[in-house]
């Protein structure tokens, strides 16, 4: 469908000289040398004078400001000249009574038959806004270099290396100290030459966790040794956190890298001396259990009471000795990566049942509960010593709980073993540091004895099947102790 | 050191044995004297060149302690000349350029054999007994204009970008880009132009010279013509019928006219 246009009306409509006159822009039009020789209402309205005053009385050089006419005469009349027209050039008008509004210019020119410019048309667009604007974008970026250098400030002052890397990984911020460590200059960062500077033991981790944290967005933790100075490896600690932006989107990571070298060493020190001290230990501590064994088998020609209770008291602390200095032996080994498993096939509830026979029956009471018919290939003794870590923290922190519950699982790919107790239960912050080394649940409990190894020694050993090891729980309501083993394969 | 004639993009054109060097204004580069150079290219050998920091030169060698003052400029104008065994010359340079061609003939007297100044200010402050046409207070007003004005600059730019096909015999001089400055070293530029006085080296040159002065120049008035002619030996004065600060450009048959008649004369 059609409308019929009455075409011979639309001339009547549009008044030309009204477009012109109150265009919503300024029209000036002068002389090459500057003389106005029109100019429109808006413009007219804008400075607040009169058509007389202007036309032929005033070059428009006489309307922008000093500054401007400078530019003017340099840029605009070379080049209005050389083009026949600009485009946008930034002015500031200055009105009758001293009122300055800012512009942008665009001009044309009409030549005459030589080719020799005539007169020139400027349109005028008011753009305060538009200026407003754009000093608030060069004093924003003013501000933003000016904390982009207090930042580097910052980071160059800090002893340590900081780094930050694009949302990809890439690395765009290295700070002083890092090329003062490896003694390289700035801007010639190259990070396959820089992978080298990590010690090989460590290179292929390093690697491994970087393109994890940054594939996954989840928090890079290294520990590796680093070669500053030739030949000299340092321990450090790289730690990578990601940046969201306001919308939850991942676009900067923020890192350091500390230098823990001494304290490596000095936990490599305290290790070797436990170790030694350990060792050292075993010899007269397995002669004393040999005597007191032999001690034991005198009883039925002792006649005091007295000195058989005695005889018991010290075996069973004779034991219990033996059995820290073994978590000693055990930790320091293990921390060296030194635990070897000695795996066979083997019935996990008869494992259990091992484990539990010596605990006292009055006092607590193993619920069981799962198939006794699951079998699984591992070190039998390791997984026993993982249960009666268990169970004995079950009775050491939960002494009121009567009932401990063990529950085999068969899941899909592996089997489960839960230790449940209905003790006071452990918090949150507590438990990223319970399978820590020397980390001891509360320091506070006078009554609660131990090296705080155990649990890091069960750690070890299931980490070392493949397994994984955990803990559910939450303050008052017991704890679930639990480790998953891969299922033998039928 | 690197080649001077690469570092100030320097082009030598004409047929002619006797050598015009041409040295472009603040804000232009060499492309600024298209309009005028055919007029001389059969019978002079014309030097062209961009300083450091303009047009084509290499910006890598913008040196902030050598171009703090305008003698960093006129060493620029020795080098060239030295290592194309100039002597002897015409120099014609245009606005600021006038006292770098000053300061280079102070220096070595046989370079140029005749000076001839577009639109020249030894000083464009006004002080007490001279009159440079600027109160310092419009000079940071046009720096201040050039912090701020990046935006609307740009597209100043831009016509040099986009070309015109309207003036085809313009093609070359759009495509190389007239008015391209560096903007960091268009503003110290502007600093050591605009607050510099040369002044006292009018006395120190014993050079033949010519002043075309426009007779409508906001950045070179009427008076800092009369006063380099009164305070510069041998300097005849041409106030020119073109209006504005860049006579090359906006009149340049008049300019090409004055020129021959002064180099034809003399």
């Amino acid at each position: 469908m059609s409308t019929a246009y009455n075409r011979e009306n639309i001339g009547s409509l549009i008044d030309i000289e009204a477009l012109y006159q109150y265009a919503p822009c300024g029209y000036v039009s002068f002389f090459p040398d500057g003389t106005i020789i029109k100019v429109n209402q808006t413009l007219l309205e804008w400075l607040g004078e009169q058509e007389e005053d202007l036309l032929f009385k005033k070059k428009f050089s006489d309307l922008i400001s000093k500054g401007g006419n400078m530019h003017f005469e340099m840029f605009f009349r070379p080049m209005i000249n050389v083009y026949g027209k600009v485009k946008e050039l930034s002015y500031e008008l200055i009105g009758k009574e001293g009122k300055i509004f800012p512009i942008l210019l665009s001009a044309t020119t009409i030549r005459d038959n030589e080719n020799r410019i005539a007169a020139i048309n400027a349109a005028l667009y008011e753009i305060t806004d538009r200026k407003q604007f754009e000093k608030e974008l060069v004093t924003a970026k003013k501000q933003a270099d000016l904390e982009r250098r207090r930042f580097a400030f910052l980071a160059d002052l800090i002893p340590e290396i900081i780094w930050k890397a694009d949302a990809d990984g890439r690395i765009d911020y290295l700070n002083e100290r890092f090329f003062q460590y490896f003694n390289i200059e700035r801007r010639i960062v190259h990070p396959p030459r820089l992978l080298l500077r990590i010690h090989p033991e460590e290179r292929r981790l390093f690697i491994d966790q970087w393109h994890n944290s940054f594939n996954k967005g989840t928090e890079l933790n290294v520990t590796l040794r680093l070669e500053g100075e030739p030949g000299s490896h340092k321990w450090h600690l790289i730690k990578g956190a990601p940046h969201k932006d306001e919308y939850g989107k991942l676009n900067k990571w923020f890192g350091s890298c500390f230098n823990i070298d001494e304290h490596v060493k000095a936990l490599q020190k305290k290790d070797d001396f436990i170790s030694i001290a350990s060792h050292e230990l075993k010899t007269p501590v397995t002669s004393l259990k040999a005597s007191l064994q032999l001690l034991d088998r005198l009883k039925p020609e002792i006649q005091s009471k007295k000195v058989i209770s005695l005889i018991d008291q010290a075996s069973r602390t004779a034991g219990k000795v033996t059995t820290l200095i073994s978590d000693l032996l055990d930790a320091s080994q293990m921390s060296n990566g030194q635990l070897h498993l000695n795996k066979t096939d083997f019935y996990i509830f008869e494992t259990i049942e091992d484990s539990c026979s010596l605990l006292n029956e009055d006092l607590h009471k193993i619920v069981f509960e799962g198939d006794v018919s699951l079998k699984t290939y591992a070190d039998q003794d390791r997984i026993s010593q993982v249960i009666t870590n268990f169970v004995n923290n079950a009775v050491k922190y939960a002494p009121k709980s009567k009932n401990i519950r063990i529950l085999v699982e068969q899941l899909e790919k592996c089997i489960k073993v839960t230790v449940i107790d209905n003790g006071l239960g452990i918090s949150k912050e507590k438990q990223r540091h319970l399978f820590d080394r020397y980390y001891r649940v509360d320091n506070s409990g006078a009554q609660v004895s131990g090296l705080g190894l155990g649990l890091y020694i069960s750690a070890e050993i299931i980490k070392k099947h493949n397994g994984t090891i955990g803990v559910d729980s939450s303050p008052g309501k017991g704890a679930s102790f639990w480790f998953m083993l891969p299922r033998l394969e039928e | 050191m690197k080649s001077p004639l690469k570092r100030n993009n320097v082009n030598v054109i004409g047929h002619g044995q006797k050598v015009i060097v041409f040295a472009h204004g603040f804000g232009c580069d060499q492309n600024s004297w298209k309009f005028i150079i055919d007029a001389f290219t059969d019978e002079y050998k014309l030097v062209l060149f961009d300083y450091v920091g303009s047009g084509q030169s290499d910006l890598s060698q913008y040196d902030q302690v050598r171009y703090a003052t305008l003698n960093g400029y006129a060493q620029d104008i020795l080098e060239v000349c030295a290592e194309l065994g100039i002597l002897g010359s015409v120099f014609i340079g245009h606005s600021v350029s006038a006292m770098i061609g000053l300061l280079a003939a102070k220096i070595n007297p046989a370079l140029f054999e005749k000076l001839i100044f577009i639109s020249p200010s030894p000083h464009y402050l006004n002080e007490e007994g001279y009159r440079g046409g600027f109160e310092r207070r419009d000079l940071e007003a046009l720096f201040e204009f050039m912090d701020h004005n990046y935006l609307g600059w740009s597209s100043a730019l831009a016509p040099a970008i986009m070309g015109n096909v309207d003036r085809p015999e313009l093609g070359e001089f759009l495509t190389s880009s007239f008015c391209s400055t560096d903007p960091d070293i268009a503003r110290q530029f502007a600093k050591v132009t605009f607050f510099s006085d040369n002044r006292r080296d009018l006395n120190d040159v014993n050079v033949e010279s010519l002043t075309l002065q426009c007779s409508d120049d906001i950045i070179a008035p009427l008076e800092v013509g009369d006063y380099i002619h009164a305070n510069l030996k041998g300097n005849q004065l041409v106030v020119m019928k073109a209006t504005g600060h860049c006579p090359h450009i906006s009149e340049p048959e008049e300019t090409i006219a004055a020129i021959k008649a002064y180099l034809n004369n003399n």
